[in-house]
């Protein structure tokens, strides 16, 4: 934070003076900034970082104050006042040669801990639970692989957007992309990775405290760039029981002759060709395998089992909640975070204006690759969610159906 | 024609035979002689105008790049803008980026570099004259392909480093993509034609006495950056051919389904791309290490040091590239590697800054425009150093990486390095190109307001990308940005404002050369008490640049020929002893006889004319790549039967041996 | 002005175009159109030259010229085309009773004999300078003969020294390439350090080098390469139902038997000395015996065999409908669905890249086993 108030030579010394002031107590003293700050780690990871990086801008910092600091010096001292001209020297090699190994110092100062940390950052031995991302256009895929870690896994967890994790926990995320490279970037809990198709790519997290951490895909991956989010939940490990056994509970079929079963038949015709719900059947009976790959160029869909468990959607672009709701849940106390988590998306806190809006056009809302005449390269398959044509009944009925799956 | 009506030396055996002339011949044929009109300077070969029509091009992109760059601000100025689509904004920033790097900075470097290399050299033109033209036009030519996709379906929307596979047909459908991919393939042409030959007339054609620890700082640093193109520019070649197949032919070089790896293009495109930097910013460190000393009426300090410096980035530049894939996932080994050696170019850079610093410290400082420029150079490149340093400690970098920080960085790096010095350059070498200085006045709102502006646009990007904010993205929203002195939204507007302050800036720029031209009396013939070789002859200087080449006996000539130091022991007092007029009115009266200078053709323009043609065929119709290449082999056939230098019957009528002809015959041309 | 003889050439190249330009609209495709363009294109340059050189025909401007012209003056020199096209005549009559290979060496020689013969015979007449003459024709050939002989040239080394790097043994290979690298940075060294040396000199060790190569290569090229391993095929294995075998196959013989630089990979899957098989994922240390694979999604794991045999790694999907050769699905036939890696062979590596479309719970159950090795089994889970 040392540079961009330093100006032109006239500004120099105002900002030196408000570079050490202003950089230095203002970032350490600000509590509200962005949630995606990255000058205020919640764990051990990015706290790993901070301490580095600390030391690396103050020494910056100094480094530029001298010299903003010498050409100023030397543009009054030396302006033109009429003296003679100056003796035509060449320099000194010894000056010079002092003035070369010093700065070679300062950086084997830096490099020696950036050496450790990284190292450190890069472990994969001694983490405590595992977690898949998938990145495609223009969403995250989180699935939970079968696995002792993390309170233990029978079979796997399919979710999206939303990364649930046991706070104090060794997190390994491994991920990977269905199409263009992403990049998996939650500043407060650690550094960004890009997530590159064919590869396997590893980011430790861990969070101290439950809350929820925001993030986005960095890496530029196409039209909807700007619309591809993510956030981490941290919970505490008997919270996080909680979650679990909720995501593996039943299938709850909606009361005959509601609103939500109606609901239930407009989704299986509109929807359930790319968006999988575990144990939704057919009229026979039979469990609805959705089907992404021949309607979605990259070959998924969210799935949206548990959909209003979570509290955003469409890549986490848009909260599932009313800003009201959503305030209390980001702004509970680490004590109550949980239970406001847990709580979902009720029928009074859901967002029905963006929700509306999105299944109404979803490409009008977030701009996405869907335009049936301009499928030639793919083959007809989107990249994204198609426009669907829903009636604004439909839509309402949907809606009930959805607000039941949690 | 030429061919026939060859005279019969006298030494031939027999009897002596008449001359053979053929009654016309057709006017196509005739080499495009005219040192007037627009003919001479489409076919011109004379490297001071190729020079200024590269110096024009550059700036006609920069004035786009602006442009694209201003709407990009406008779209970012508040939360949700809605002043471009996802689409256009993706297009606005590939092409900002192209615009800048490929089509300003680079040929704004050539423009200089064309122009005064030369000239600090002492040579009367480059090494290969037409090919430098074939370079201009070439570059030219590529350029407009660049942007034609703009016209034709969308330009390209990948971004500037077009990763793989976003940039497949799939994932970026209109043709775009091509258009990028084979324009830069024909700037690239330009790029390393021009390399090789600046390299070749930096090495054979130096005046006596000019070893090559005589030169000027400047001449150096373009040679560094040749050689860095000249490597670098091979590679972008294979990556943009592969990109190319990948597109056109259905080829698989990047797909992961068929076992292949995308971060192979990143490799390839950061190897070019890294060396690429320093290809943007070592000239104008150049121009500031010219600048610098003339107005602190000192020399270079540490002369070897700055040179060494120079090299020394030009060889470590090398070894950096996976710096820009820290977040890659390339491994921990490499990283530390690449994180070592970035932090390792920290040092030869540091250098420069020393040493510009220590060559003002006991000078005699005056604050001209250029001077000023210089400095603000000096300061901001630091401001952009220093955040490097940030960037080449890894883990931190995997936070920074890929946000506004970043661009934040580059910027200052690349404006306050890159473009700082190329004003600084327009302002000190005006006089010696046009002949007029360019307004003070003006001059310094210019450097004032511009310093202004670029502070508040990438100053607050710093705080924006340490607040979180990824790059690239066409809306920021007010729901993550934040409160307090931090918050986003108000930075991105502060930055926005910033934005168009440059602009007005580089505006005050247009007026003030609109204003010189319009009321400015003529420049004196040393405006600045220079100190190089290209002082040393008119404004702006005669086709032959010099009348008697000079010869050099220490660096910086000019002053040492001006100046005397008659001081005794350890005393030390310069006086002068000669003015410039003096030395240029001793110079003309001991003008060389029998110039060489090589004469204008039409053959590179055409040349460089199929080029285009060549992609057009590749991106619609294979038919008329046939036809592109076919010009093509006709042309390179056109150009190796022509003679280097105009025969008498080019001129029309045929120039008698003291008739009228033009400047360029009367003082050499090649009149047998 | 267009003299008489580009009149025909003139007329010939216009006739092209109009012909190419008809041909491509009414009948289409690219070849004739594209040959026809060429013969435009030819035409075109030929008659430039014609109208460039006014036909070559001093007499039509200045009548003198025919006494004064440099041809009646002196005597052309000496070539070796004539007989450069007759060698060319020959190899092609020869050519079409033995080898046709020989038709096309008889033609490229015919050709460039003609062509340096034009040149040649153009040139000496165009003035009565012969080193003007001489420059006249380097201007004329030189665009075509450098190109050209440089690329035989490049061609005939690079050739040779494939034909010898493919005879020597795999080890040998190396070897002699780092003898010759070493040799040509020691003359590099004397040449470099000792700038006295006879330029004679340098160039009779170059030549003799260039001789012993060729000579090298050609011996080699007669007594033919080493066994080769292309690259491997197993992509095949699977659609040819040949997986199931342990056994080596020819698609085997022909696959590469280790892993290239593939880093990030998704698990390795080793099978041990005792039979049993392990997925080796990361952040899931111990060896699972089940392995979650994200679904349409292209991923690549690393079969590893510590068996102490050789062995191959099988991803069984199931069943697919069968198709008959034209790709057709056949009706109410399935076959079974594997990928495989080559056989591994003792403490080998091999890469396995595929991608799963249906989840298990309607496609299942996956699994990767080892065929010959009873009990080696991890299963897929793909939610």
């Amino acid at each position: 934070m040392v540079r961009e108030m330093s100006a032109g030579p006239s500004r120099r010394r105002l900002a030196g003076a408000l570079t050490a002031l202003g950089g230095v107590t203002l970032l350490a003293a600000c509590a509200e900034d962005a949630p995606q700050d990255t000058w205020q780690p919640a764990g051990e990871n990015a706290q790993r970082i901070q301490d580095l990086q600390w030391w690396v801008f103050a020494i910056a910092g100094a480094v530029g104050l001298i010299v903003f600091a010498t050409i100023a010096w030397v543009s009054v001292r030396y302006r033109d006042r009429g003296q003679p001209i100056p003796r035509q020297t060449h320099g000194r090699p010894a000056l010079e040669i002092g003035l070369t190994v010093l700065p070679a110092l300062i950086l084997v100062g830096v490099a020696i801990p950036t050496i450790g940390t990284l190292m450190d950052l890069s472990r994969t031995s001694d983490t405590e639970c595992v977690v898949n991302v998938t990145g495609q256009q223009w969403w995250w895929e989180v699935d939970y692989p079968p696995q002792e870690g993390c309170g233990g896994f029978s079979e796997p967890i399919v979710t999206s957007g939303q990364m649930v994790i046991p706070t104090g926990t060794k997190v390994l995320v491994r991920g990977t992309s269905r199409d263009v490279i992403h990049s998996w970037w939650i500043p407060r809990l650690n550094g960004k990775r890009d997530m590159v198709p064919g590869r396997v790519q590893t980011v430790r997290l861990q969070a101290d405290r439950p809350g929820i951490y925001a993030g986005q895909c960095t890496e530029f991956c196409g039209l909807s760039h700007a619309n591809m989010r993510m956030e981490v939940v941290a919970l505490d490990p008997a919270d996080f029981e909680t979650w679990k056994a909720n995501q593996l509970a039943d299938y709850t079929a909606p009361m005959e002759g509601s609103l939500a079963a109606a609901g239930e038949q407009v989704f299986i015709s509109q929807c359930a060709t790319c968006h999988q719900v575990d144990g939704l059947v057919n009229a026979d009976g039979v469990p609805i395998i959705a089907q992404p790959q021949e309607r979605v160029f990259a070959g998924a869909a969210p799935n949206l089992t548990n959909l209003t468990t979570r509290n955003t959607f469409a890549g986490a672009t848009w909260d599932l909640l009313t800003p009201t709701c959503r305030d209390d849940v980001w702004n509970a106390s680490p004590e109550e975070f949980g239970a406001a988590y847990l709580a979902g998306v009720s029928a009074d806190c859901l967002n029905e204006v963006d929700l509306r809006e999105w299944l109404r056009n979803a490409p009008a809302k977030k701009p996405m690759y869907a335009d049936p005449e301009q499928l030639g390269p793919t083959d007809g398959l989107n990249r994204g969610m198609p426009y669907l044509a829903l009636s604004e009944a439909q839509i309402d009925q949907i809606i009930a159906y959805l607000l039941e799956r949690q | 024609m030429a061919i026939i009506e060859r005279p019969v030396p006298a030494t031939s055996v027999g009897p002596a035979l008449p001359t053979v002339t053929p009654s016309s011949s057709l006017g196509v044929f005739r080499r495009p002689v005219a040192a007037t009109g627009w003919r001479s300077w489409v076919f011109t070969v004379d490297h001071k105008r190729l020079g200024i029509m590269y110096g024009v091009a550059a700036t006609f992109f920069f004035v786009v790049g602006g442009i694209e760059a201003l709407l990009i601000r406008l779209q970012l100025a508040g939360p949700d803008g809605t002043v471009l689509s996802a689409d256009v904004y993706n297009q606005m920033f590939t092409m900002h980026a192209t615009s800048m790097v490929f089509l300003f900075a680079m040929p704004m470097a050539a423009a200089f570099g064309n122009y005064f290399l030369p000239l600090q050299v002492g040579a009367r033109d480059v090494a290969f004259p037409r090919i430098n033209a074939f370079g201009f036009w070439s570059f030219l030519f590529g350029a407009m392909f660049v942007n034609a996709g703009w016209f034709l379906g969308g330009a390209a929307d990948g971004g500037w480093f077009m990763y793989a596979p976003n940039s497949g047909v799939a994932y970026s459908p209109s043709h775009g993509i091509d258009f990028w991919a084979i324009g830069l393939q024909i700037t690239g042409i330009a790029s390393l034609s021009g390399a090789i030959n600046l390299i070749v007339t930096v090495l054979n054609m130096r005046t006596r006495g000019m070893s090559l620890m005589r030169m000027p700082v400047f001449t150096w640093m373009i040679l560094v950056v040749q050689f860095l193109l000249l490597f670098a520019i091979p590679v972008i070649t294979v990556a943009l051919f592969l990109l190319t197949f990948q597109r056109v032919f259905g080829a698989t070089f990047f797909s992961v389904e068929a076992g292949a790896d995308p971060l192979l293009w990143q490799h390839l495109f950061w190897i070019f791309g890294h060396p690429e930097v320093y290809i943007l910013v070592l000239p104008s460190f150049g121009i500031v290490s010219e600048v610098l000393p003339v107005f602190s009426k000192k020399p270079l300090f540490g002369y070897p040091f700055v040179v060494f410096s120079g090299a020394a980035i030009g060889f470590v530049g090398w070894g950096v590239w996976a710096h820009h894939m820290f977040a890659s996932g390339i491994g921990p080994i490499s990283v530390a590697v690449f994180s070592m050696s970035t932090m390792a170019i920290a040092v030869p850079t540091g250098i420069k800054i020393v040493n510009w610093t220590l060559t003002m410290w006991g000078g005699k400082l005056r604050f001209t425009t250029a001077m000023l420029f210089a400095m603000g150079l000096v300061v901001e490149f630091t401001i952009g150093g220093l955040s490097g340093v940030t960037h080449s400690v890894a883990p931190s970098d995997t936070q920074q990486t890929d946000t506004y920080y970043i661009v934040a960085h580059f910027h200052y790096v690349l404006f306050g390095g890159a473009v700082l010095g190329f004003f600084a350059g327009f302002y000190y070498w005006w006089p010696k190109v046009f002949g007029k200085c360019l307004g003070e006045r003006l001059g310094k709102w210019n450097f004032w307001v511009m310093i202004v502006g670029l502070n508040l646009t990438f100053g607050p990007m710093h705080i924006v990308g340490l607040q979180g904010q990824p790059r690239r993205m066409y809306v920021h929203t007010e729901s993550r940005a934040g409160e307090g002195f931090f918050n986003i939204t108000f930075w991105n507007f502060a930055a926005s404002v910033g934005a168009f302050i440059i602009a007005i800036s580089v505006l005050l720029f247009l007026i003030n050369i609109w204003h010189t031209h319009r009321t400015a009396p003529p420049a004196p013939l040393d405006p600045w008490d220079a100190r190089t070789l290209e002082w040393m002859t008119t404004n702006p200087p005669k086709a032959h640049n010099f009348d008697s080449v000079p010869t050099v006996h220490a660096l910086d000539e000019f002053f040492h020929r001006k100046y005397e130091d008659v001081g005794e022991g350890d005393e030390h007092d310069l006086r002068r002893v000669a003015t410039a007029e003096e030395l240029l009115a001793e110079q003309e009266a001991n003008a060389d006889h029998h110039i060489h200078l090589p004469s204008p053709s039409y053959w590179p323009v055409v040349l460089a004319f199929a080029l285009p043609i060549v992609g057009f065929g590749v991106i619609y119709n294979h038919l008329i790549a046939v036809v592109g290449a076919s010009i093509v082999v006709l042309a390179m056939f056109g150009w190796a039967l022509e003679p280097s230098v105009a025969l008498d019957t080019d001129y029309d009528p045929p120039a008698p041996d003291d008739g009228p002809g033009t400047e360029l015959a009367t003082v050499g041309g090649g009149r047998p | 002005m267009t003299t008489t003889g580009s009149k025909l050439l003139i007329g010939a190249t216009v006739m092209a175009v109009v012909a190419a330009v008809v041909y491509g609209v009414i009948v289409g495709g690219a070849l004739g159109t594209i040959g026809l363009s060429s013969a435009a294109m030819g035409l075109a340059l030929l008659a430039g030259v014609n109208v460039y050189t006014r036909d070559a025909d001093v007499s039509s401007m200045d009548t003198q010229a025919v006494m004064a012209a440099p041809a009646a003056a002196a005597a052309p020199g000496n070539s070796m085309w004539p007989i450069g096209a007759a060698v060319g005549g020959v190899l092609l009559v020869v050519g079409f009773v033995t080898y046709p290979v020989m038709v096309v060496f008889g033609v490229v020689v015919l050709l460039a004999a003609t062509v340096e013969w034009t040149v040649q015979a153009w040139s000496e007449r165009a003035s009565g300078d012969a080193t003007f003459n001489a420059s006249l024709r380097g201007r004329m050939a030189h665009p075509l003969e450098f190109p050209v002989l440089g690329a035989i040239g490049l061609g005939v080394v690079i050739y040779s020294f494939s034909r010898i790097m493919l005879f020597l043994s795999q080890a040998g290979g190396p070897a002699a390439f780092a003898t010759i690298a070493a040799l040509i940075l020691l003359v590099g060294f004397v040449v470099a350090f000792r700038p006295t040396v006879r330029s004679g000199a340098v160039a009779g060790v170059a030549t003799i080098a260039l001789v012993g190569l060729v000579a090298g290569g050609v011996a080699a090229a007669l007594e033919g390469e080493r066994e080769l391993h292309p690259h491997e095929t197993t992509g095949d294995l699977g659609r040819e139902g040949q997986c199931d075998t342990g056994e080596e196959t020819e698609a085997d013989e022909n696959a590469s038997q280790t892993v290239g630089a593939k880093a990030n990979l998704l698990a390795d899957i080793v099978l041990h000395e005792d039979g049993r098989l392990e997925a080796d994922a990361l952040g899931l240390p111990g060896g699972a015996g089940q392995l979650v694979v994200a679904r349409n999604n292209p991923t690549n794991v690393r079969f590893v065999n510590a068996s102490g045999e050789e062995r191959r790694l099988v991803l069984d999907l199931g069943t697919r409908p069968a198709v008959d050769e034209n790709g057709d699905v056949i009706e109410d036939e399935e076959v079974p669905d594997q990928r495989c890696t080559a056989l591994a062979n003792e403490d080998g590596n091999q890469l396995l890249n595929f991608t799963v479309t249906e989840p298990s719970a309607s496609g299942g159950p996956y699994a990767f086993v080892v065929p010959g090795v009873d009990g080696a089994r991890v299963e897929v889970v793909v939610p």
